[in-house]
């Protein structure tokens, strides 16, 4: 993925990569010359020349290196930043592709909030092998070559420094991450008191309570026990630590003693004992650097990888068909549906047919099914059982690109999205987009575009964050139907978006509606009972079950569930 | 320890971790002092060890004498391997030191912070830059300073040998340096601005990131299909602020790297400097190679280092002034006190010609509002959303203090009583009421938080049993003892109906004489409102209670009903009254009615 995207530059990094690598040995074998060209020019008082030459040669390197440390780093950076760019488009469209019932999937749910991290991780991942095999790999490489040639005995000391090094790290990585997880439960509780006593949400009415005190013992006594819990864990692992760097270092002085015996020996020069001597410390180093903070941030990140790669494959609508016309209208044959996870179907056993220019009133209390029938019908849920027929077409085989086409709605929580007041309404429709048919959406949803709530007309931003301004909920109410009417539609759906608003409103909306859907297909959810008068027919639902299908005047004469909800409504209201 | 409001500057970076942890801030500081020494240590060590190397490669001196110096390297090598891990632990006890005493203070200031600050978008926003981890804000402020003060003591030390060994060196060395890192340090406050201004514009991509994913919206996204067109916006934007950071990166690592070029200039202006003493052997070989060591060693530091630790000394002094202005925000004397012991009695409540606007705003919520109240009798606050009614209950609960014209309980200023007596006098449960992720018990026994450990479970039960929650709560894993929320590893989620039920619990276990339903049913459906008013009602038998909602069928059992709009009371009345008034009241009633008939 990332060489499709750009491969030239992924190949410079490369490439960059090595020659960086190179020139860190590089950098030692250039200090060795000089201290040899040195030492030798002071016991025999000549060769100036050479100690000039090599001293020009130490600072083109060290400065070669320099610039090649930051052109490698800025372009890994560059393209860390980059690929996001690539990855996040192909997840929202991924996104988009999912299943709408995953999303209520608690599992599932998971993989989808963490995939954008995993995909970043992943860069990571891909990233750190891409170095370790183009930078870290020929550095070694070059200290070996260089060891080697010096006296091969101290190709020995790579492998004192890489093996304590590496087992310190993996020992810590484990023990810490294990410890890490029991202290985690301890920190959420002490951040949750903080937020009672602080947050927005809490503010108000732990101050109104007078229940500061109470919080607080409560958050201190959550913090010792952390705190406790937190310094046992480092304590241990630090000491661990120190035991395993013991090693390390009896690793370090074998190395020392086998430079010392050399150079007792003769067998290499007093340069070479400096140079050597002043790299192992940067040896060290980059060893710890590769293990501790690569390949143990990598373990660590393993996980969102995971989610990422899951993500990837959660199933998408797969059929095929188009529908072309909606003039069957929508039938529903034997439909269970339950959600992911769930023992119980949500909704059971609904037959159903409702026909093109029909409007539909769906009543019922509150868990009994409502908003499901209707995600059902829009053909966003697909039935667990039995089938759900979309304009004659099962919506299973329908195509992603057809199914909802001509089906618009306005959900119980619509959305308030921080765009512009154009791009709230045109959202619902952005293929199209019509001055002419934005006004007259407006226009049908009331939507007043006074100056005062609205300065710059339809380009008003609807965020205070990003410099706009901000709606009452009745105002954004306005907008969501707009939204709603802006889509050329065939069906509308009309799902309980008047919870927010008082009576006077309600009443305004439930009308329109009924004026603006004479010759549409519409079905409206609404716990109000009095406004599902308007409908041709009235569906009852009561746990997941249609228990009655009729006019308003049919159903209350039947005297069954839908008069005694009616008749307690009413109560409130006759005076 | 507690947070002062005065100005707080670089200085405080210190003083702050040495009043919250003192051991630790001062141990931390001891060895970051000593690690900038040591190199210097080093260099004079490994310089020894490599002259007598030569004199014993030369004949000159035995061989048993080397073993000193080798000793002396390799004890400096073990001390700072040690304090590595020892120098993780004290960092780890700071922390834990700077939770405890300075989070702790930040908390403190929080919550007497008076409640107009955490409605105000600006304010609020400077809470939570300030407050978000401030321990650890501090500790890296602090080591921030202490490293370089290393750094300092670790070229100071090397330029010290320079100086003893051969001074002039030293002088060329210093005047080249000086104005090169001047330059550096300049343009690093140029970064930090510059990525300050792509924040906006990150914001903005991934906002609509979210649109893209978030499980809110995933209905509406599928349904209109707009993922491709806002996922294009979406690039766009990303891509505009990645191109801008681009540019800033390229100049932070142009800058760098400059650093890191100018400091082996410099290094090898000190060897060339080095030669000639070391010719004429005024320099020991030894020295000049340890020297010359430690000069390329602080070139990788320095280009790191240096670019890094100017780039957060700008972070640290924005961080400071949010302190400064955090610490000066107005405090309430409300914050931290309990109610009252005894419930004091309430007789009336009046609002004499009140006018309000929120702090910040321009528009005046309530204007010239008045009305009255009196002991015993049920009243409801009836009109549209947005028409103050809301804002009323925050007037009397005394959370905002700047309005005009009188509120008058029991004929006595609101302003005149200690929030302690406000406290005892009344209990609101707010449409948002909070959830607290505690047991069962402790959710309701906060109703009257003076005796919340003296609870009998029967007393709780009753309550429990008052708001039809009895049976849900007795089916939970402890009872009345089980931890609701995801908090505690055995919490158990509820329904938002049964936390509703659980708030209008802990109104009852109240013993405030005033009680105010703000619309906390706003969800439940128009008849499990009214049923659940009207049970309320009947349980404040003897109280004085205030009932608000938009929708009429649950307020028609008040004795005395207010319609509010446009800040004022426009009507008022029995319902009786209001409906042979034939005004607004009866108009929406009617609305309703309409449906019904």
């Amino acid at each position: 993925m990332v060489l499709a995207s750009c491969p030239l530059y992924f190949i410079a990094v490369c490439v960059i990569g090595v020659i960086h690598g190179f020139s860190w040995g590089l950098n030692t074998y250039a200090t060795q010359l000089f201290f040899d060209s040195v030492a030798s020019a002071v016991s025999t008082k000549s060769g100036l020349t050479m100690v000039y030459i090599s001293l020009a040669v130490l600072g083109t390197v060290t400065i070669g290196s320099q610039v090649l440390n930051g052109v490698h780093n800025f372009m890994v950076n560059s393209l860390s930043n980059r690929m996001p760019g690539h990855l996040g488009k192909y997840i929202h469209q991924k996104a988009a592709r999912v299943e709408p019932v995953l999303y209520e999937s608690p599992d599932l749910l998971d993989d989808i909030n963490k995939a954008q991290q995993g995909a970043i991780n992943s860069l990571v991942l891909l990233v750190v092998i891409v170095s370790l095999f183009t930078f870290y790999l020929p550095y070694f490489a070059f200290m070996a070559w260089y060891l080697y040639r010096l006296k091969p005995v101290l190709v020995i000391s790579l492998v004192f420094i890489f093996i304590p090094v590496m087992i310190t790290q993996l020992i810590r990585g484990a023990v810490h991450a294990r410890l890490e997880d029991e202290s985690a439960p301890l920190r959420r509780e002490v951040d949750y008191y903080l937020r009672c006593i602080c947050d927005r949400e809490y503010f108000k009415e732990t101050r109104l309570l007078g229940a500061y005190r109470f919080f607080k013992e409560l958050y201190l006594t959550a913090l010792k026990a952390m705190h406790q819990k937190k310094w046992t864990v480092e304590l241990k692992t630090n000491l661990l630590e120190l035991g395993m760097k013991m090693l390390t270092l009896a690793g370090y002085f074998g190395v020392l003693y086998l430079l010392f015996a050399a150079l007792m020996n003769g067998e290499i020069s007093i340069g070479s004992f400096a140079a050597v001597f002043a790299s192992i410390e940067l040896m060290f180093n980059i060893m710890e650097e590769i293990i501790s903070s690569h390949i143990g941030r990598l373990t660590q990140n393993l996980g969102t990888v995971r989610n990422f790669i899951r993500f990837l494959d959660l199933p998408e609508r797969s059929g095929s068909m188009e529908r072309v016309s909606f003039t069957d209208g929508i039938k529903f044959t034997n439909v269970c549906f339950s959600y992911p996870g769930a023992e119980k179907n949500a909704v059971e056993q609904i037959n159903l047919t409702i026909k093109p220019g029909e409007t539909i009133a769906i009543v019922g209390e509150n868990g009994a099914g409502k908003s499901t029938l209707v995600k059902l019908l829009m053909g966003l849920y697909l039935p667990t059982e039995g089938t759900v027929e979309i304009g004659g077409v099962d919506s299973r085989e329908l195509s992603l690109n057809s199914v909802y086409q001509g089906i618009t709605g306005v959900f119980q929580k619509y959305q308030r999205y921080q765009l512009t007041l154009k791009e709230n309404v045109e959202i619902s429709d952005l293929k199209a987009q019509d001055q002419a048919r934005l006004s007259a959406a407006a226009a049908k949803a009331d939507l007043e575009l006074c100056p005062e709530t609205f300065p710059q007309g339809f380009e008003t931003m609807l965020s205070r964050e990003f410099d706009g301004v901000d709606l009452s909920g009745g105002q954004w109410q306005r907008v969501a139907l707009a939204r709603g009417f802006y889509r050329v539609h065939d069906l509308i759906v009309l799902d309980e978006p008047t919870a927010a608003i008082d009576p006077l409103e309600e009443t305004r909306i439930y009308e329109k509606f009924a004026e603006l859907s004479q010759d549409k297909t519409a079905v409206i959810v609404t716990h109000r009972l009095g406004s599902a008068k308007i409908a041709d027919r009235i569906v009852v639902m009561d746990q997941g079950r249609i228990v009655e299908v009729g006019t308003h005047e049919q159903l209350i004469q039947e005297r069954g569930k839908y008069a005694q909800m009616y008749q307690a409504q009413a109560q409130w209201y006759v005076s | 320890m507690q947070i002062e409001a005065r100005r707080y500057g670089f200085a405080d970076l210190i003083r702050l971790p040495l009043q919250a942890a003192p051991a630790a801030a001062v141990l931390v500081g001891l060895n970051a002092v000593l690690a900038g020494i040591v190199p210097t240590i080093q260099v004079l060590v490994t310089a020894d060890f490599i002259d007598t190397a030569l004199g014993i490669l030369q004949g000159s001196l035995e061989r048993s004498q080397i073993y000193s110096s080798l000793f002396a390297i390799i004890l400096l090598i073990a001390y700072s391997w040690v304090t590595g891990a020892l120098a993780n632990l004290t960092n780890v006890k700071l922390n834990l030191g700077l939770e405890k005493n300075y989070q702790t203070a930040v908390m403190d200031k929080r919550a007497r912070l008076q409640y107009q600050h955490i409605e105000n978008p600006e304010t609020w926003d400077l809470i939570q830059r300030v407050t978000s981890q401030p321990e650890a804000q501090l500790a890296s402020g602090y080591n921030l300073l202490i490293s370089l003060t290393a750094g300092i003591l670790r070229i100071g030390g090397i330029l010290g040998i320079l100086i003893a060994e051969v001074w002039w060196a030293a002088l060329v060395i210093l005047s080249f340096s000086i104005p090169l890192f001047a330059l550096a340090v300049k343009s690093g406050r140029a970064s930090y601005q510059a990525s300050k201004e792509t924040a906006k514009l990150r914001r903005k991509s991934n906002y609509l990131a979210t649109i893209l994913t978030s499980r809110e919206t995933v209905d509406e996204r599928t349904l209109f299909g707009y993922s491709d067109y806002i996922n294009e916006l979406w690039h766009e934007r990303y891509e505009t602020a990645r191109k801008i950071e681009h540019q800033v990166q390229k100049k932070w690592f142009i800058r760098t790297k400059a650093g890191g070029v100018i400091t082996a200039l410099i290094s090898v202006l000190i060897v060339l400097v080095l030669l000639n003493p070391v010719f004429t052997g005024s320099l020991s070989v030894g020295l000049f190679m340890s020297l010359v060591g430690a000069a390329f060693n602080l070139v990788q530091m320095m280009s790191w280092g240096l670019s890094r630790s100017v780039d957060q000394l700008a972070r640290y002094r924005e961080y400071l002034k949010d302190l400064t202005e955090f610490a000066g925000l107005d405090e309430s004397e409300s914050g931290q006190v309990m109610p009252a012991g005894t419930a004091p009695q309430f007789r009336t409540l009046e609002f004499r010609n009140v006018s309000f606007k929120y702090p910040g705003t321009e528009k005046y919520v309530l204007r010239n509002l008045s009305f009255r109240m009196e002991a015993g009798r049920h009243y409801a606050f009836v009109g549209v959303n947005g028409s103050g009614k809301t804002t009323i209950t925050k007037l009397i609960a005394g959370l905002y203090e700047n309005f005009t014209g009188e509120i008058l309980l029991n004929g006595r200023s609101i302003r005149s009583y200690h929030p302690s007596e406000l406290k005892a006098m009344l209990s609101i449960v707010y449409q948002d009421f909070a959830k607290y992720y505690i047991s069962v018990k402790d959710n309701i026994a906060l109703g009257a938080v003076n005796r919340i450990n003296r609870y009998e479970d029967w007393e709780i039960t009753q309550a429990l049993n008052q708001v039809g929650l009895a049976a849900a709560v007795n089916k939970l894993p402890q009872g009345i003892n089980t931890p609701l929320g995801k908090i505690k590893p055995d919490g158990q989620d509820i329904s938002g109906g049964e936390w509703q039920r659980i708030a209008m619990a802990r109104a009852i276990i109240n013993p405030a004489p005033l009680r105010i339903l703000d619309e906390p049913t706003a969800a439940l459906d128009p008849i499990s409102e009214s049923e659940l008013y009207q049970e309320f009602e009947r349980i404040s038998c003897g109280k004085t209670t205030i009932f608000i909602s938009h929708r009429l069928g649950s307020t028609k059992l008040a004795d005395e009903i207010f319609v509010i709009g446009s800040g004022r009371v426009l009507e008022q009345g029995t319902h009786q009254e209001l409906m042979a008034l034939n005004g607004i009241y009866a108009q929406m009633y009617e609305s309703q009615r309409s449906w019904y008939s």
